[in-house]
């Protein structure tokens, strides 16, 4: 449950190869997800989670084609690695020029070694502790469930993400800085459902999105301040690198860039409010855009006379 | 009645302390950030409790509370932290400056409600 998954869409109709690359998937945590050809772009427009593009040279049915289908893959999604199944030859070598750039490596199913190296070196690239993944796991489920009550929540297996696809229409940031860590973590929902557990409320009866904003924003407030005293400690205070890298955001495309092709951390949440019939989707990425150093990633540890619960006052 | 003001940039934490206090009978008063609530402390005398967030944007609350004893020269003023921080650090810095305790969020207002009281009254 702790070791993180990447989902990957298969675009290979080979039945002479399907059963090698299902055995490689299941083999290296890697969920293959298939797509009806002409639903393609639509998929590749709205999927938010992927890790990489498993593609056959066949996929197209001739040379051109899959030319064709690559280059409009690669347009879409820039970030997402393409990895291209050959018949023979394991490189890209004998791939037009043209066309190299459109792929980051080639593997056969007589030889999936280059294809675990290219798993490993565009999606698994970042080793995350398990200690800290299942932790992340056990915080955000503690915030959320004090901030929604009376609903079930539930969570996937964490998974690796390339590509930079915004969820849903609000989002929030916050840094994240350590000895062991630098970058952002990011929390991405849909208003419309937040907003009708709220109106739910008899508290609440009209929220707004600014009530949306508010309370995604004391949910990241929460989340990320559990993190710091669970992960980070006073460290924090000692960080203080001033390297940054602007972080930009397309909304016509909804893409958010890091300024690195680092993969991300992700988790989703499902809120369910079973007798309303009320669902919402929380999705949490972790980017570590300006540093990661998981060999010197601790938990900490408080003493005794310190550990109040969280609500109860420590009084001086 | 002694009044309660209550800090933070969060108007959900601020909706849900503020409604709380209320709910039991107290006065509450409420502040967006630490520079807003030196503004609110100075022109009410009637406050006597501050319970104050931590992170904040143009003020944070530690900072405030500081300014509160220094720039307002108001000892008196009990104040208590409402906040995700929890590092040793930070709470020596609150001791130093005077507060009377710490409380890390989420809030939960049964927990405390009677010690709120006490320290207002």
């Amino acid at each position: 449950m702790n070791q993180p998954v990447s989902k990957v869409l298969v675009l290979d109709d080979s039945p002479t190869h399907s059963n090698a690359i299902k055995q490689f998937c299941d083999e290296n945590n890697l969920v293959g997800l298939k797509v009806r050809k002409n639903r393609l772009m639509s998929v590749l427009r709205s999927n938010i989670d992927l890790g990489a593009i498993l593609y056959s040279e066949n996929y197209g049915g001739s040379p051109e084609e899959n030319a064709e289908i690559a280059i409009k893959i690669h347009t879409v999604r820039p970030e997402l690695p393409i990895i291209l199944r050959r018949e023979s030859g394991e490189t890209l070598d004998s791939v037009p020029e043209s066309m190299r750039r459109m792929y980051c490596a080639a593997y056969t199913t007589d030889d999936m070694g280059s294809l675990r190296k290219a798993i490993e070196e565009y999606i698994f690239s970042l080793t995350y502790p398990n200690a800290l993944v299942r932790g992340i796991s056990e915080i955000t489920e503690g915030v959320l469930t004090s901030q929604f009550k009376n609903v079930s929540l539930s969570w996937g297996t964490p998974y690796i993400v390339r590509d930079r696809v915004i969820f849903g229409e609000v989002f929030s940031l916050i840094p994240l800085e350590s000895s062991w860590c630098r970058g952002y973590m990011m929390l991405q929902t849909e208003e419309e459902p937040i907003l009708g557990m709220l109106n739910s409320d008899p508290l609440f009866p009209e929220s707004n999105f600014r009530d949306v904003n508010a309370l995604l924003g004391e949910i990241t407030n929460l989340i990320w301040g559990a993190f710091k005293n669970r992960y980070i400690g006073d460290a924090a205070a000692v960080s203080g690198s001033m390297i940054q890298v602007p972080l930009v955001v397309n909304h016509k495309h909804k893409y958010i860039s890091f300024g690195s092709e680092n993969p991300q951390l992700c988790f989703l949440y499902t809120l369910t409010d079973a007798e309303k019939q009320r669902e919402v989707k929380v999705y949490q990425r972790f980017i570590f855009n300006l540093s990661w150093s998981p060999e010197d990633f601790k938990e900490i540890v408080h003493d005794v006379d310190e550990l109040v619960s969280s609500g109860e006052m420590e009084l001086f | 009645m002694a009044k309660i003001l209550v800090v933070d940039d969060s108007s959900t934490v601020r909706d849900e302390v503020a409604g709380f206090l209320k709910s039991n009978g107290l006065d509450v008063a409420t502040a967006v950030d630490g520079k807003d609530g030196l503004v609110k402390l100075k022109a009410d005398p009637g406050i006597k409790l501050v319970v104050s967030d931590v992170n904040m944007p143009n003020m944070d609350g530690l900072t405030m509370v500081e300014k509160i004893r220094g720039e307002l020269g108001n000892a008196t003023v009990n104040v208590i932290m409402l906040t995700t921080e929890s590092s040793p650090s930070m709470k020596e810095r609150g001791k130093a400056a005077g507060i009377k305790g710490w409380i890390v969020k989420p809030f939960n207002g049964a927990a405390v409600l009677e010690t709120f009281k006490k320290l207002a009254g």
